[in-house]
């Protein structure tokens, strides 16, 4: 009465294919995503209108920025922070976004997605793949909409518009690059504190302000080796890319984040085949 | 060929065996009750099967490969604990995603087949969160269906369920097996629901396999037992005490007598003692009390 068994081997095209698709109509499916996307709007342009306004005994607003594209990408590298107009740049999409990693991948975990998964021919090296993949196109999106707050919050404060347009784009186009390299370091934190959202989100702040790499360039300055160093890290490179940036900048980011997406994709693998999926 | 073939299976969590030195053999075409204690080690092998967790040390072959091969793992269908579903999307949306993750070419038109089988075709419109428990199980084995499994691993399907919801689940484990191309594993406590489906068994134990057999085996080692009512049943208790090895009072009210005997000895016997019989029948054991039976060491 048996019939004769046959076994299909299904190609990594097919599996991510698969994988990919079922991660972003999660995506395009989640509030979430949107929530994010209108909070790195909103971000920038409040940052804007803060810098604009008058002390609190009426004197006149002293500008953090120069013009318009300052809150997009820092007029130079600043790989150590000494004011908050340093730091608020579209940097802080890779804060929020990861967050938004941690929530994401915390739902796989809670809803029992992962077991499902993983039950099936699904690899682990797929998981971390469509995942990285995903996160980044989300980060990448978040990056758009930073721009678009940011250039009319800045429009409206009436910050000056003069730049040069081929090292603003190729700022933009280095810190959407930089996103693969940022969501892979999420996914996997995320993949090894699972479900306990509290301390994803936590580990995600923590590496997503850059807080170690600020420490270690304040040490490295202080020690007069060249900062240029940094730029082997996520948070160095996305510094890097700033109003000054020119060809190899980008060429510097896509290696770095590249390099390092590739670096946590495989400790990820080996994380989650060494380990229980519950 | 079997489905499974499990040899000296171990897992320890720490300094915790929770598997150790597990056989396991699952013919093809079987229902395979897999029956335990809470802590046994069921769970835990159901899911090194389904390579949910890595094995400590052993060899698990599925249809004669290895089970982490990609091939093999294609044809494995699972429901462990619950499905894994997105509460908020509808039952029809959570089987398209898990379609798309398992490559099944046209998915809608597998979707409706298997939502066919577990009988939730009018449902599927639902919200996976607005379905209840007994929905959700059968959506849970619909999923487990998808992409023509022959290996299906489930665990505590039944759980939770209503009679008439057992009831769909027995004819749907029916219907999954009919072609004698699929093999079920299942582990549950409800051993009398199992009792109805399973062809064959596995007892486990502290982590070891301690009995596996068929239904025809269960049945020719379940013992039969001879229950009576009589109009003074504790000086029948105590007198039939005396003369058998074996005498319990079910929870029904009823006296039972295991030893090898036949009714009218009993009755007999009772009779000359001055004691009258006003029920008898003979009756075997059942698969939950043989299986209590085992745990405390009898059989």
């Amino acid at each position: 009465m048996t019939r004769e068994l046959t076994f299909r081997n299904p190609s990594f095209s097919e599996r991510i294919k698969g994988m990919l698709g079922v991660d972003f109509y999660r995506l395009f499916h989640t509030p979430m995503f949107y929530i994010f996307l209108v909070i790195a709007a909103i971000i920038p342009a409040m940052v804007s209108a803060m810098t604009m306004m008058p002390g609190p005994d009426g004197s006149a607003a002293t500008p953090l920025y120069s013009n318009v594209w300052q809150i997009i990408a820092a007029t130079e590298p600043l790989y150590v922070i000494r004011s908050i107009a340093d730091y608020a740049n579209m940097n802080m999409v890779f804060i929020f976004g990861g967050i938004m990693v941690s929530i994401f991948i915390g739902h796989d975990y809670k809803s029992g997605y992962v077991k499902q998964l993983f039950t099936t021919h699904a690899k682990k090296q797929d998981y971390m793949i469509s995942k990285s993949l995903t996160c980044a196109f989300a980060m990448a999106c978040m990056c758009i909409t930073y721009f678009i707050g940011g250039t009319v919050g800045g429009l409206l404060v009436g910050y000056s518009l003069e730049v040069n347009v081929g090292s603003l784009m190729i700022a933009i186009l280095g810190k959407i690059i930089m996103s693969l390299g940022w969501a892979s370091l999420f996914t996997f934190l995320n993949i090894i504190f699972r479900r306990y959202f509290g301390i994803s989100i936590a580990s995600s702040f923590f590496f997503g302000t850059g807080i170690l790499i600020i420490g270690v360039a304040a040490i490295v300055e202080n020690l007069s080796i060249p900062t240029w160093f940094l730029n082997i890290f996520l948070y160095g490179s996305s510094v890097n890319a700033c109003l000054v940036s020119n060809v190899g900048t980008l060429i510097i980011c896509a290696v770095v984040s590249v390099a390092w997406a590739v670096f946590y994709n495989v400790l990820g693998t080996r994380i989650l085949s060494k380990s229980d999926v519950y | 060929m079997n489905a499974v073939e499990i040899k000296n299976l171990s897992k320890n969590f720490g300094a915790k065996q929770a598997v150790c030195g597990l056989d396991m053999t699952v013919p093809m075409g079987a229902i395979y009750g897999f029956i335990g204690e809470n802590g046994s080690g069921k769970s835990t092998t159901e899911k090194m099967i389904c390579g949910l967790i890595p094995a400590s040390g052993g060899s698990i072959k599925l249809y004669g490969k290895d089970y982490t091969d990609i091939d093999v793992r294609a044809r494995v269908g699972v429901l462990i604990e619950s499905p894994g579903c997105f509460p908020g999307l509808t039952v029809w949306d959570n089987m398209m995603l898990q379609a798309a993750n398992l490559s099944i070419p046209n998915a809608e038109k597998e979707v409706i087949k298997v939502l066919k089988t577990v009988r939730m075709e009018g449902a599927a419109g639902n919200k996976y969160k607005n379905c209840s428990l007994g929905m959700k199980q059968r959506v849970g084995i619909a999923m487990a269906l998808l992409g023509d499994p022959t290996l299906l691993v489930l665990d505590e399907p039944l759980n939770g369920l209503d009679a008439d919801g057992m009831r769909i689940m027995r004819e749907v484990f029916t219907d999954i097996i009919k072609d004698g191309k699929r093999s079920i594993i299942v582990s549950s406590h409800l051993l009398g629901e199992l009792q109805k489906v399973a062809t064959h068994y596995g007892i486990i134990r502290h982590g070891k396999m301690i009995c596996e057999m068929t239904s025809d085996e269960l049945d020719a080692s379940c013992r039969t037992y001879i229950a009576l009512q009589a109009d003074e049943m504790s000086k029948t208790k105590t007198l039939l005490g005396c003369k058998y090895s074996r005498v319990e009072e079910d929870e029904a009210g009823y006296i039972r007598v295991y030893d090898l005997t036949t009714p009218e000895d009993v009755v007999t016997y009772l009779y000359e003692n001055g004691v009258t019989v006003t029920e008898i029948m003979t009756d075997k054991i059942g698969l939950e009390e043989y299986f209590i039976d085992l745990m405390k060491g009898g059989k």
